[in-house]
C-alpha cells in the first residue's frame, strides 16, 4: 500500500525530558489510525512532530518516501498537505466561519476567491455548518467550532488529517456531532490519524490502533487485537483502567 | 468692555478668552495636529518594531541571519530604552539642537515637534504592540502554520488584526497622553497651546487667568478625544449579530441571532 507517512527512529526531547523515544510507524493512504495512551505519554508531541509544529530531535519523517527533515520540501508546502484539528479548535478569531475556511486556500494554495468560497461552502455543507458562514467563532458552540475547524482543514484538501483529541474540550452532549462527522470522513476514505480517548470510536472506526506509553509505541495492531486480545501487559492495564471508568 | 488692573477675576477671564481666542485656537490646533500625527506615526513605528521583535528564531535558522537579527534587536532595544527612559522635554532639546549642530540643518520647530512626538510614541508603542502580539493565543499561530501559512502570512492575516484591536485602548491612551505632553515642546518654540498661552500671559501678566483658560481647553480636548475613541472602539468590535442562511432560495428564511452580553 502507498505509505503517505513513514516514521523511523523518531525522537523528541524537551531539554532533558525524552518525550518520544525511537518511534517507528507508518500511515498508508485511506487508513484510519487511532493513537491511544495515558496522559503525558507523548501522543500530542508525536502528532505535532508529524506536521512540524515541533521539530524532532532525531530520526526521519518520510512523506511519500522523502525525508522532510532534510528540507527537500519547504515546511509550509508540506504542512498544507497535513491537515490538523486541535483540541482547542483554534479557529481564527478575527475571521468568520467562511473566511476561516478560505484564508488558507487563498494565501497558501493561491486559489482565487470564487473558487475558495465554493470549496469552503462544499466542506461546510459536509460538516453541517453552511448555515453559519457569517458567524464569528465566539458566536457558535464548541461542537460547531470543531466542525468548522474540520471544514477548514478539509478545504485545503490535505492528503491526511491529524486530529489531536478533537472532542476532549467539548461538553458531553456536543461530542456526538463531531464524532459523527469524523465517522463519515473515515467512511469516505480520508486518511486519518486520530489521538483520542473515545475508545468506542477507536474500536469501531479505525483500521489500526496504536497504544503509546512513556514515549514509545507499545502496541500497533488492529482494533480487534488491541481491544479483545492485547499482546502487551501495559496495553491491558491501560484499557482495563479506561474501560472501568 | 473696559478692562483695568482692578477688574474682577471673571472679567479678566472673559476678557482673555475674548481677546486671545485666535491665539488659543491656533495653539490648540497645533497641539492636536502634532499629537494626532505623532500618535499615528508612532503607532506605525511601533507596529514595525513589534513585528520584528516577535520574529521566531529557532536553532535551525541560518547563523548569519541569526546574528543579524540579534544586532537589529539590540539596536531596537536601545531605541526603546532610551526614549522610554528619558523625559520628552530633554529629548526635544537634544534632537532639535543636536540636529542643528551635527548636520547643520535648522529644523522648523513644527517639523521637530512631529519628529520628537513620533519617535517618542514609537518607543512606547513598540512595547505595546509586542505585548499585544505575545498575548494572542499560541493556538492561533499553530492553526495558521498547520494549514501551511508562513510566519508573515500568519502575522498579517491572523495575528495583527487581533493584536491591533486589543491594543486600541492603549493606543488611544497614548494619543491622550500626547495631547498633554506636547506642551513640553514649548522649550524649542513649537507654537502649541502651552506656548501660545505663555505668550498671551506675557502680554498682561495675568498668568492664573490665562492658564485657567488653557486648562479648560486641554480638558475639553482630552475629554472629547477620549469619548470619540471609545465610541470608535465599540464600533470596531464589529456587529454582534449574524445572519443564519436558512435557505438560499427563500431569503425570508434568514433570521438573525445576536449575542449581546454573551462573552
Ligand atoms: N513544549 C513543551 N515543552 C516542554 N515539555 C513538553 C512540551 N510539550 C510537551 N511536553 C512534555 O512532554 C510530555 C508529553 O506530552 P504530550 O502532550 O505529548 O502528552 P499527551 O500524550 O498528548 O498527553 P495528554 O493526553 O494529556 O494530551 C509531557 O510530559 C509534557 O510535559
Ligand atoms: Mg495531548
Amino acid at each position: 500500500m502507498d505509505k503517505i507517512i513513514e516514521i523511523n527512529h523518531l525522537q523528541k526531547n524537551f531539554g532533558r525530558n525524552e518525550v518520544l523515544k525511537d518511534i517507528n510507524f507508518s500511515v498508508s493512504k485511506g487508513e484510519v489510525v487511532c493513537i491511544i495512551g495515558a496522559s503525558g505519554s507523548g501522543k500530542s508531541t508525536l502528532l505535532r512532530c508529524i506536521n512540524l509544529l515541533e521539530y524532532p530531535t532525531a530520526g526521519e519523517i518520510l512523506y511519500h518516501g522523502q525525508n522532510i527533515l532534510q528540507h527537500k520540501m519547504t515546511t509550509a508546502v508540506y504542512r498544507a498537505k497535513m491537515g490538523m484539528v486541535f483540541q482547542q479548535f483554534n479557529l481564527f478569531n478575527n475571521l468568520n466561519v467562511l473566511q476561516n475556511c478560505m484564508v488558507g486556500q487563498v494565501k497558501v494554495l493561491k486559489r482565487n476567491k470564487t473558487e475558495a468560497r465554493k470549496t469552503a461552502l462544499e466542506y461546510l455543507e459536509l460538516v453541517g455548518m453552511s448555515q453559519y458562514i457569517n458567524a464569528k467563532p465566539s458566536q457558535i458552540s464548541g461542537g460547531q467550532k470543531q466542525r468548522v475547524a474540520i471544514a477548514r482543514a478539509l478545504s485545503m484538501e490535505p492528503e491526511a488529517l491529524l486530529f489531536d483529541e478533537p472532542t476532549s474540550a467539548l461538553d458531553p452532549e456536543l461530542v456526538g456531532e463531531v464524532l459523527k462527522v469524523m465517522k463519515a470522513l473515515a467512511k469516505s476514505g480520508l486518511t486519518m490519524l486520530v489521538v483520542t480517548h473515545e475508545m468506542a470510536f477507536a474500536r469501531d472506526v479505525s483500521h489500526r490502533v496504536v497504544f503509546m506509553d512513556e514515549g514509545v509505541i507499545v502496541e500497533d495492531d488492529t482494533p480487534e487485537v488491541i481491544f479483545n486480545d492485547p499482546r502487551n501487559e501495559r496495553t491491558r492495564t491501560f484499557l482495563k483502567r479506561i474501560l472501568e471508568n | 468692555m473696559a478692562i483695568t488692573p482692578d477688574s474682577g477675576f471673571f472679567q479678566w477671564v472673559m476678557y482673555i478668552a475674548q481677546q486671545y481666542w485666535p491665539l488659543f485656537l491656533r495653539g490648540a490646533e497645533v497641539t492636536l495636529i502634532i499629537s494626532l500625527t505623532g500618535t499615528i506615526i508612532g503607532f506605525c513605528i511601533g507596529l514595525i518594531i513589534g513585528v520584528i521583535r516577535t520574529i521566531p528564531i529557532d536553532p535551525n535558522t541560518n547563523p548569519i541571519l541569526r546574528f543579524l537579527y540579534k544586532i537589529i534587536n539590540i539596536i531596537l532595544l536601545a531605541y526603546i530604552e532610551i526614549f522610554r527612559g528619558t523625559p520628552m522635554i530633554v529629548q526635544a532639546m537634544v534632537v532639535f539642537y543636536g540636529v542643528a549642530m551635527v548636520y547643520g540643518i535648522h529644523l522648523s520647530t513644527l517639523f521637530a515637534g512631529f519628529l520628537i512626538v513620533s519617535i517618542n510614541t514609537g518607543a512606547y508603542m513598540a512595547e505595546i504592540v509586542r505585548g499585544g502580539i505575545l498575548s494572542i493565543d499560541k493556538g492561533q499561530f499553530e492553526a495558521a502554520h498547520s494549514i501551511g501559512m508562513t510566519h508573515s502570512q500568519t502575522m498579517w492575516n491572523i495575528i495583527l488584526p487581533q493584536a491591533v484591536r486589543n491594543i486600541l485602548p492603549a493606543t488611544s491612551n497614548e494619543f491622550v497622553i500626547n495631547i498633554k505632553d506636547t506642551s513640553v515642546l514649548n522649550v524649542i518654540g513649537v507654537t502649541e497651546l502651552f506656548f501660545m498661552s505663555k505668550s498671551a500671559a506675557g502680554n498682561n501678566f495675568r498668568y492664573f487667568e490665562v492658564f485657567l483658560v488653557t486648562c479648560t481647553i486641554y480638558l475639553i480636548m482630552t475629554f472629547t478625544v477620549t469619548r470619540i475613541l471609545r465610541f470608535l472602539e465599540v464600533k470596531l468590535e464589529g456587529p454582534s449579530v449574524y445572519t443564519i442562511h436558512g435557505s438560499q432560495t427563500v431569503p425570508e428564511a434568514e433570521f438573525r441571532i445576536t449575542d449581546r452580553g454573551k462573552h
